[in-house]
């Protein structure tokens, strides 16, 4: 009796809330209907909606990331390379050690915070989540290729490192402004954007983790730009960089790396043993597990749209084995060739071949489309 | 009349199945023949049988009552000792049928079977004693008993020519042996007959009878290394094959590849089927395999290779098909 009793104050008390919410919500909409709401990015938040904003953004990006693994390997490569998309794609907003905020940047709302200063009261997964997702309301886009976690990494490896760098620190490390990197055709800026990741005809790649493209054939050269600027091939570092080229530039650029002999680079660093595993793989494939010989295309007589690998980095080629495991390069119709055989190696498949090609030292690349020749040790 | 009429019609229907390339009913060997005549025998004495129980329960629904219907010797003779008699002869008379035809025979032609997902490797030996491999195809002469090796390269496959023999499974690590011999010339179709993964239902093949003087000149034929294409079209294919890489799985005796992971494609067009009896054999068919063969066959082995134009896969086409 007494419980149901107490029913109707229950319900009076129900509709009286849901009366207030009502009236609240119609309250803020007739406010956004009149206008009168400033929206203009030049003026500041008042500072209580600026709290809420800040607090909504940290519990967001907090909860969010929780499920984020974190990869064990964090190194300088990464940091380098990382330091190459910042360059291009974060400083122009962000701003950089030496590198003022843009003019333009500068007058977004929220302003672009200074990353030095603001990484650190972040976590790895909190930065990982923020790069790769991108912030609504505020001016911070997603990572263009939502499949590579990987380059999301290279970017939190290298805000990780930035609190410590000063300005010549950067430099030294963006190759901005500096003459060494530059050398290839200082006057062509696309080159110069190239080389600062890529290397030239005397500089190896910044980091292990990109390629060489020095000797690669033309078409090869121009087809991956073409697949990555219309995203078949994804990549948030190298999809803006190729979409900015017309197909000139694409086939400028081509011609100009495919004329190049590869520049020297450090000695290989795996055993003999892996390099030899590798090598057998190479010539002659696992016929028992279905894994096809590596050097039937990729060797001197495959098509010039399939890239030769000798010289290139063992982390680079491991780093692109993995990728097309996970179907990340099914895109392409050569991706989609190579895909089904990535997934029959298995990872110390992968670190053997890597390590082989890794080892080759004096492939002689020639210019143009023919055939190449290559020494097998 | 009319339900006549549809039953007649169902009757024809359902009988045309039991002609054709792959039924148990027309067979083309004595192996295939002796399992035939055991069906019929067991469809007419079933028949039989069927019909004398439905006699007798007709008869006990009935209203007369009949005395010995009801004695314990019916039960004791019809329900004990006639089954005892008549599944035991059966059991007499199914053995030997499944030792499928273990008899020695020196004169015997060898050919070696292996089960591939999803398809066929088949390998005779050559006059000179070098084995001759070829794919999804087995051609035999007439007349002459047949001793196959059935292995299989990674799970349980089974071979089964329902028109020449049982079926035997094919089992890793192990050699089956199969005997059978074709009493006329002829196609008949095979198919794999365990589900062995994805493409199961599209692994099958065809063997080919051919009396004795046409199986040595095919023989012949299949030990000799590819031809060399004569037209500009088909030595462009050729090209291609090569620098495409897909010699690193498929072999082409002659050149350079030399890849033992898929079918060997030495003679490719002299074959009556492609992709182990899915498609046709013809240019076209070869061409849209390439490109495309990931949605005929769904999860076979060999990747998609979308990378030709329409004019490079008519090059390859044209030489793949002039192979014979």
């Amino acid at each position: 009796m007494a419980a149901a009793a107490r029913w109707p104050a229950f319900g009076r008390a129900a509709v009286c809330l849901a009366v207030a919410v009502l009236v609240v919500a119609g309250a803020g909409f007739l406010f956004a209907l009149s206008g009168l709401y400033d929206i203009a990015a030049g003026r500041e938040h008042l500072a209580p909606t600026r709290q809420f904003l800040e607090l909504a953004k940290r519990r967001s990006v907090a909860v969010h990331s929780v499920f984020v693994e974190v990869p064990r390997r964090d190194d300088d490569d990464l940091v380098r390379l990382g330091a190459g998309h910042f360059a291009s794609g974060c400083a122009p907003c962000h701003g950089a050690p030496g590198v003022p905020v843009g003019p333009i940047a500068r007058r977004m709302q929220p302003a672009p915070p200074d990353l030095a200063q603001i990484a650190p009261t972040w976590s790895s997964k909190e930065l990982f989540w923020i790069v790769k997702n991108g912030l609504k309301y505020t001016g911070m886009p997603a990572w263009p290729a939502p499949q590579r976690d990987d380059e999301v990494w290279m970017v939190v490896a290298f805000l990780r490192a930035l609190p410590s760098l000063d300005a010549a620190g950067y430099r030294a490390m963006t190759g901005r402004g500096q003459s060494g990197l530059a050398r290839l055709d200082s006057h062509d800026p696309a080159v110069r954007n190239c080389a600062r990741c890529h290397g030239d005809a005397s500089a190896a790649p910044v980091s292990p983790l990109v390629p060489s493209l020095n000797g690669q054939s033309v078409s090869y050269l121009a087809l991956s730009l073409a697949n990555f600027a219309e995203g078949r091939r994804p990549s948030g570092i190298m999809q803006p960089i190729a979409a900015a080229f017309d197909t000139t530039d694409r086939g400028r650029l081509a011609e100009i790396y495919s004329t190049l002999t590869p520049a020297a680079r450090a000695a290989p660093t795996a055993t003999d043993a892996q390099i030899e595993r590798g090598h057998r793989i190479a010539i002659a494939g696992v016929p028992g597990r279905g894994i096809p010989p590596c050097l039937t295309c990729h060797g001197g007589g495959g098509l010039a749209t399939y890239p030769r690998l000798a010289g290139q980095s063992a982390a680079y080629l491991a780093g692109q084995l993995r990728l097309l495991r996970l179907g990340t390069r099914a895109g392409t119709p050569q991706g989609a060739i190579m895909t089904p055989i990535a997934r029959l190696l298995a990872p110390d498949d992968i670190e053997a071949v890597a390590a082989y090609f890794d080892s080759l030292r004096d492939a002689a690349p020639d210019s143009g489309d023919g055939p190449r020749r290559l020494r097998v040790p | 009349m009319t339900t006549a009429r549809v039953l007649i019609a169902g009757i024809a229907l359902s009988m045309a199945g039991c002609s054709g390339v792959q039924s148990v009913l027309s067979p083309a060997g004595a192996e295939a023949g002796r399992i035939a005549a055991f069906f019929w025998v067991l469809v007419g004495g079933g028949g039989i049988i069927l019909a004398a129980v439905i006699a007798l329960t007709g008869l006990a629904l009935g209203r007369r009552r009949h005395r010995w219907l009801q004695s314990e010797s019916l039960v004791l003779w019809g329900g004990l000792a006639f089954p005892t008699v008549v599944l035991s002869g059966l059991l007499v008379f199914s053995l030997p049928l499944m030792r499928a035809g273990a008899v020695a025979d020196r004169q015997a032609l060898r050919i070696e079977v292996v089960g591939e997902r999803w398809w066929w490797r088949v390998v005779y030996s050559g006059t000179d004693g070098r084995p001759v491999e070829l794919a999804n195809e087995l051609v035999i002469p007439v007349g002459r008993s047949v001793e196959i090796a059935l292995r299989s390269a990674d799970v349980i496959h089974s071979f089964w020519v329902p028109r020449l023999a049982g079926k035997l499974d094919m089992i890793p690590g192990r050699t089956n042996s199969l005997r059978l011999v074709a009493d006329q010339p002829g196609i008949s179709r095979g198919q794999c007959a365990e589900y062995c993964g994805g493409a199961h239902a599209l692994m099958s093949f065809h063997v080919v009878a051919l009396e004795p003087a046409a199986f040595e000149a095919w023989l012949a034929r299949q030990a000799a290394p590819a031809m060399t294409p004569s037209e500009p079209q088909a030595e462009a294919g050729r090209a291609l094959f090569i620098a495409s890489g897909c010699g690193a799985c498929h072999t082409v005796r002659g050149t350079g590849a030399a890849g033992r992971i898929g079918p060997d494609l030495t003679h490719l067009g002299s074959r009556h089927s492609l992709a182990a009896a899915t498609l046709p054999n013809d240019a076209p068919s070869i061409a849209r395999w390439i490109r495309d063969n990931q949605h005929i066959k769904p999860e076979n082995l060999m990747p998609p290779f979308a990378i030709f134009s329409a004019a490079e896969l008519d090059q390859l086409a044209a030489y793949l098909a002039g192979l014979k």
